[in-house]
């Protein structure tokens, strides 16, 4: 899906929470937020400010130098662990 | 035309002001407008087909309908796996120029892989290129 649109001519970036799976696929621009599960890919419901710092971290890898076929893991401790 | 080699990249530079650039979501979600027909997760191939998303939905407005991972969180929170309130902020604080026109949303889980490459992805390419006009699109899974 992302490389169909990639090959419109429209950069993409890609939140995945599966980073093993998604680097096989050869994203042009994918971050990982560590620790995040399937079903959590911004963060967990009501972290407004986590969900806008993810987001803007995603957005990043469009301005920033480019690793393609990369999945770019960030650390956010404010996820917190398993419960 | 040339088949793309599994260990080709596909790379479009993003050439402009992210403060001008306005941004659409795309997610394997499964999140659609709660009076949209929902997904059919009855069909044990997985649904193919796709919702568009206006840029005047408001977070109320989504649901999750997928049977590939536990929602619960997604129910709660929509924007756990489509960020539309953290996007209109960024808009408003002038991190990006604004929301696409439109966003989408289909159901990523599929049996049908070969019908998802060959007729799903472009027709949500072409809706994000002819309609949405967005200049750059962030994917989400789930």
């Amino acid at each position: 899906m992302q490389r169909e649109i990639e090959m419109r001519g429209i950069p993409t970036v890609l939140i995945t929470v599966s980073p093993e799976v998604s680097k096989q696929m050869r994203p042009p621009r994918a971050m990982y937020p560590r620790g995040f599960k399937i079903g959590n890919s911004l963060g967990r419901p009501g972290m407004a400010d986590l969900h806008k710092q993810v987001l803007r971290d995603a957005l990043s890898l469009l301005t920033g130098p480019p690793h393609p076929g990369e999945v770019i893991e960030f650390d956010y401790p404010e996820y917190g662990a398993e419960e | 035309m040339t088949q793309l080699s599994r260990k080709c990249v596909p790379f479009t530079p993003f050439d402009r002001e992210l403060g001008r650039a306005t941004v659409a979501i795309v997610t394997a979600a499964g999140v659609h407008r709660k009076d949209q027909p929902p997904f059919n997760i009855a069909d044990e191939l997985g649904d193919l087909t796709f919702r568009v998303i206006e840029a005047d939905a408001q977070a109320g407005d989504l649901m999750v309908t997928h049977h590939h991972y536990d929602h619960a969180d997604a129910d709660r929170d929509i924007n756990v796996v489509f960020p539309i309130d953290a996007l209109r902020q960024l808009a408003a604080e002038g991190v990006i120029g604004g929301e696409a026109r439109e966003h989408v949303g289909y159901m990523g889980y599929t049996m049908q892989l070969k019908r998802m490459y060959d007729e799903t992805a472009p027709r949500i390419a072409d809706e994000v290129d002819k309609r949405s006009r967005a200049d750059a699109v962030i994917l989400t899974g789930g």
